[in-house]
């Protein structure tokens, strides 16, 4: 075993360890599930709309192999690249964000303008930002650990969440807006940040949600019908129904995979934001809640990876990337359970939609590099030592080879 | 100060530990919707995923006495289009137009229509739904549904009843025995998407229907021809309002038949109409009430026989008006009918006969007498909106009322009453709660129930009945009702000639309703008629010119559809029509009585008019008109 003594800001690693096999088996079981429900929800839908049934899971299918792609080369990547760049990269993602703006090519539907028309496909620009703000975020707090128990040290952070949200919230796109909102408070809390400096941030975000919930009246409406969809279960309190139905028709075991009813157009989104209440329907309670530890697994692992980072850099991008796929999991099941507002969010790896399943597979290649640029496993918080020992000797191997 | 390792390996742990904390509350949430409220979403969710269409199923028949099919019902179609499946609009709106003889406009508006099914035409008769079908026209489909089927047509109108649209009874038996007959309706469950579209996998689940029940008439389709002929060609021959008529069993109460004119046909009533319906459709014998007349004059004898007031040998003198209370009422032939015995003053109608017998009854015992016979109180028929008729409170029933209502005016019966309570009086003195339907039973032929007579109660005792029978069989032999005589059969019967009342109360100026009700056999009676003739026109008005000759071929026909053999053999014997015209009244009558023949008067003037003709040939015993200035 080499030994490496990792200084930081220093010259990105020449040598690596393994790949993560139980991050990218549980990744790449997501997304073959995922293609698999997309087609069963989508199908239907499809065939209506587009002629084939095929329409969504070819999209899919697409936006799997391209990420498929990203994953490797991410990993491939030394993501200290990503440190350097960490300013081209949240220039990019916020002209992404700013261009949707302008006609032409931003796409607007159902009433926002979310997307970027490209020759081949279209990009949601929000689903590059959030990446881009966990790479700025974990730059900076990785390389201000001094400042970052001040008010002003944490100010940066803040500022470019903070623009982040208003150009997203302006598309409009409440549900992005608060993930972003919470993917900064967690970035914050996971840099060491002092609790009392996050409640000021909290505070003043929770009143402004309150006063953005408050002018436009179909965010109140929305509300409304989550405490009890059946008041008007033709208007706002629809979808939320809908949901149900698929839920409940699914009970314990489901009706089969494939033989959900719901996505015979009852379900609006049934193949994106609502794709969870498909699994409910077809897999039952069983495959709702195995699909969630295979979230858990995903999770676990890029903490783990967090923990034994090389670097504080690594480590927060880890963490980042972990929080942001628990976000979004955690907040899309809410909304489909009706647990919370209903909101558009797509299930991470799973919904239909290229764009975010490229950059979230891409992240997974992010976590994969800083996992083989670590020298040794963090045993301390999941790991007992004993695992770790064994699989010690194999880094010298798989190091050679890169 | 910690390290900020140290404190970001913390926070991890205590953000994974959130993680898990709110992943077991969405674990939690799960539970509850899927399987706590998992019954209720899914069975809630069944009613979207399914398009049921009904499977209508088939209303029961009305059969008469013998079986025969009143009402049944027929195969007919209901075309829905989907909108959105139909291509070219215009010329499968054209296609249907034609083929349903409706306009294109109202066609092509409907398959434009931005609803996922709409309801082209219901009730299209089955050629044409399949000529339709057979061209195939995506977007289409048909369901089958039934249409009543009156074979009869207009033939027991008011009875049967008809059904509307969705083959709910509106009237008559068709609404009285509606839950019967309504079967149960199954369906046809086809999963579909949100507009309604037919999903590929799933086949269609059937839950049959059950049809209704059969229901049997105690109406004989035979009988019921007879009258129906008889009030068509009365109501015809007298230009007359309405005429209707009642065939009942004597011994049972049932309803052997019950015709009216003018009726509709069932297959088409003017629904658009809806006064018109509603005339037309109201079964009047029931519901309607009317002055009964001289046919009252039967209760009158019967309970003043029963009640020991009257002997065969009392007399009766009529100079042409009693004087009750000061106030002179008139009898009907204002020449009196001089001195009569009790069987004459019956076959005379001599309204003094039935004053006398009701003044000698009193109020009170003659009262309880028309209870008994069922007079102010409903028949209980099984039929909807039954009248009680009218009787005077008892306690306002002054003595000049009581001499009137003896001889059947100043009450008012509904032509079902007067049957029944008559034919108690014949039948040896029970009085039988009259019906139409006779059985109902399960459309695979199970016998549910099995209608047996009902006695309501006893009116009079065999002996007055036997009196009564030879009173009025007298009345048909050489009386009024002569011409409702069969020869060869011994018929009873009464005639009834009433004014009608105008709105006011005063008496309207030449309407009249001529009404005859007889029974045979005379001496073991099994068919009573009632025949009712609402203003005839002209001077032919009695009942015993207008109703009684009709009865008398309802009974003709009848006995020789039931095989009842004549009970004499006799020859009939004519004579010739003396020419009355310019003699007086009393000359006139007394001309025509010599002759053996029966005489209608009106006035009592000189004679200006008879009928038939001087010389021409007449039956001995034939009842004829002349009238007087």
């Amino acid at each position: 075993m080499k030994k490496r003594v990792q200084k930081r800001g220093s010259v990105p690693f020449r040598s690596t360890g393994k790949s993560d096999i139980p991050l990218i088996a549980a990744t790449a079981a997501l997304v073959c599930f995922g293609i698999l429900m997309v087609y069963s929800a989508g199908s239907y839908t499809g065939k209506r709309i587009y002629g084939t049934e095929f329409y969504y899971v070819y999209k899919q299918l697409v936006g799997a192999v391209l990420g498929g792609l990203c994953l490797v080369l991410m990993s491939r990547i030394d993501y200290h690249i990503l440190k350097k760049l960490r300013y081209v990269i949240l220039g990019v993602s916020i002209v992404l964000l700013a261009i949707v703006f302008i006609p032409g090519v931003g796409i607007e539907n159902y009433g926002a303008r979310r997307w970027i028309n490209l020759p081949f496909f279209t990009i949601q620009a929000s689903e590059v930002s959030k990446f881009g703000f966990i790479v700025f975020s974990s730059a900076y707090i990785g390389g201000h650990e001094d400042k970052i128990t001040t008010f002003r040290g944490i100010l940066p952070v803040v500022a470019v969440g903070a623009v982040n949200c208003i150009l997203i919230i302006l598309e409009p796109n409440m549900s992005v807006t608060v993930c972003m909102a919470l993917l900064m408070i967690v970035m914050l809390f996971l840099g060491g940040a002092k609790l009392k400096h996050l409640l000021m941030i909290i505070l003043p975000l929770i009143a402004a949600a309150v006063v953005l919930i408050l002018a436009e009246p179909y965010r109140f409406a929305r509300l409304m019908a989550f405490i009890d969809p059946w008041e008007n279960p033709l208007s706002e309190g629809y979808q939320l129904i809908q949901s149900y139905y698929g839920l409940g028709a699914g009970g314990l075991f489901g009706v089969g995979l494939f033989n959900s009813r719901q996505k015979y157009l009852f379900l609006p989104f049934a193949e994106s934001d609502f794709i969870f209440s498909i699994i409910g329907e077809e897999l039952g309670l069983l495959g709702c809640l195995a699909l969630m530890s295979v979230y858990i697994v995903v999770i676990r692992r890029a903490l783990k990876i967090s923990l034994g980072a090389p670097d504080r850099f690594g480590s927060l991008l880890c963490s980042g990337i972990a929080a942001i796929i628990a976000i979004q999991v955690m907040v899309n099941i809410a909304v489909v359970t009706g647990s919370i507002p209903p909101t558009g969010l797509p299930l991470p790896f799973i919904s239909s939609g290229s764009s975010g399943l490229i950059v979230f597979m891409a992240s997974i290649g992010v976590l994969d590099s800083v996992k083989r640029r670590s020298h040794k496993s963090v045993e301390l918080l999941f790991e007992r030592p004993i695992k770790t020992k064994r699989i010690k000797p194999k880094k010298n191997t798989a190091g050679a080879a890169a | 100060m910690k390290s900020s390792a140290t404190v970001m390996r913390k926070r991890i742990l205590v953000a994974f530990i959130a993680l898990i904390v709110v992943f077991s509350a969405l674990g939690g949430r799960l539970f509850y919707i899927q399987i706590i409220d998992g019954a209720e979403l899914r069975s809630k969710a069944g009613e979207q995923w399914y398009r049921d269409l009904p499977l209508k199923a088939a209303r029961g028949k009305i059969l008469d006495a013998n079986g025969v099919v009143i009402a049944d019902s027929k195969d007919v179609f209901t075309l829905y289009a989907r909108p959105n499946a139909v291509v070219d609009k215009a010329s499968v709106a054209g296609e249907i137009a034609e083929a349903l003889g409706e306009t294109y406009e109202t066609v092509f508006d409907k398959l434009s229509k931005s609803v996922g099914e709409v309801t082209v035409k219901r009730k299209i008769d089955a050629d044409t739904a399949y000529a339709l079908r057979e061209k195939d026209i995506a977007g289409l489909y048909f369901t089958l549904d039934t249409q009543r089927n009156y074979p009869f047509g207009s033939s027991m109108s008011q009875i049967v009843g008809f059904t509307n649209i969705d083959n709910i009874g509106q009237s008559g038996i068709e609404s009285y025995y509606d839950k019967y007959l309504t079967g149960v309706d199954g369906y046809a469950y086809t999963s579909t998407d949100i507009a309604g579209r037919e999903t590929d996998d799933t086949a269609t689940r059937y839950v049959p229907s059950i049809p209704g029940c059969d229901v049997t008439l105690s109406i004989d389709s035979n009988i019921q021809a007879f009258a129906d002929s008889a009030v068509h060609t009365a109501a015809a021959e007298f230009s007359a309002r309405a005429a209707q008529m009642i065939v009942m069993d004597v011994k049972t109460g049932g309803i052997l038949a019950m015709a009216k004119s003018p009726a509709f046909d069932l297959n088409d009533p003017p629904r658009n109409d809806l006064d018109l319906l509603n005339e037309l459709s109201r079964n009047t014998l029931v519901v309607d009430m009317y002055e009964p007349g001289s046919t009252f004059k039967i209760f009158t004898t019967a309970a003043a026989i029963e009640a020991g007031v009257v002997t065969d040998n009392d007399s009766f003198f009529c100079a042409g008006s009693r004087t009750v209370d000061g106030q002179r009422i008139r009898c009907w032939r204002s020449i009196g009918h001089g001195s009569q015995h009790l069987a004459e003053g019956v076959k005379n109608s001599c309204n003094c006969v039935f004053m006398d017998l009701a003044l000698r009854l009193g109020t009170s015992r003659f009262y309880d007498a028309l209870e008994t016979f069922g007079l102010g109180a409903k028949t209980g028929i099984d039929f909807a909106g039954e009248s009680s008729g009218m009787l005077m409170k008892e306690e306002n029933v002054k003595t000049v009322d009581l001499a009137r209502i003896g001889f059947g005016q100043a009450v008012a019966v509904t032509p079902l009453q007067l049957i029944t309570g008559v034919c108690s009086i014949v039948n040896g003195g029970t009085l039988y709660r009259p019906y139409l339907v006779a059985s109902v039973d399960s459309y695979d032929g199970k016998n549910l129930a099995t209608r047996d007579p009902i006695a309501v109660r006893r009116t009079v005792s065999e002996a007055t009945s036997a009196r009564m029978r030879e009173y009025l069989r007298g009345v048909v032999e050489s009386g009024g009702g002569s011409k409702a005589g069969v020869a060869g059969y011994a018929i009873g019967g009464k005639t009834g000639t009433a004014q009608k009342y105008a709105g006011g109360g005063g008496i309207a100026q030449g309407k009249y309703i001529s009404s005859f009700i007889g029974f045979a056999p005379a001496d073991d009676p099994k068919y009573a008629v009632l025949m009712i003739v609402d203003e005839p026109q002209g001077y032919m008005y009695y009942g015993s010119l207008v109703a009684a000759p009709y009865a008398g071929d309802v009974f003709e026909k009848i006995f020789d559809y039931a095989n009842i053999a004549p009970s004499e053999d006799v020859g009939v014997e004519y004579t010739f029509m003396p020419d009355v015209i310019g003699m007086t009244a009393q000359e006139a009558v007394a001309a025509l009585e010599k002759q053996g023949l029966g005489v209608e008067l009106i006035g009592d003037g000189k004679i200006i008019a008879q009928t038939p003709i001087p010389n021409a040939r007449v039956k001995v015993a034939d009842t004829v008109l002349i009238r007087s200035e």
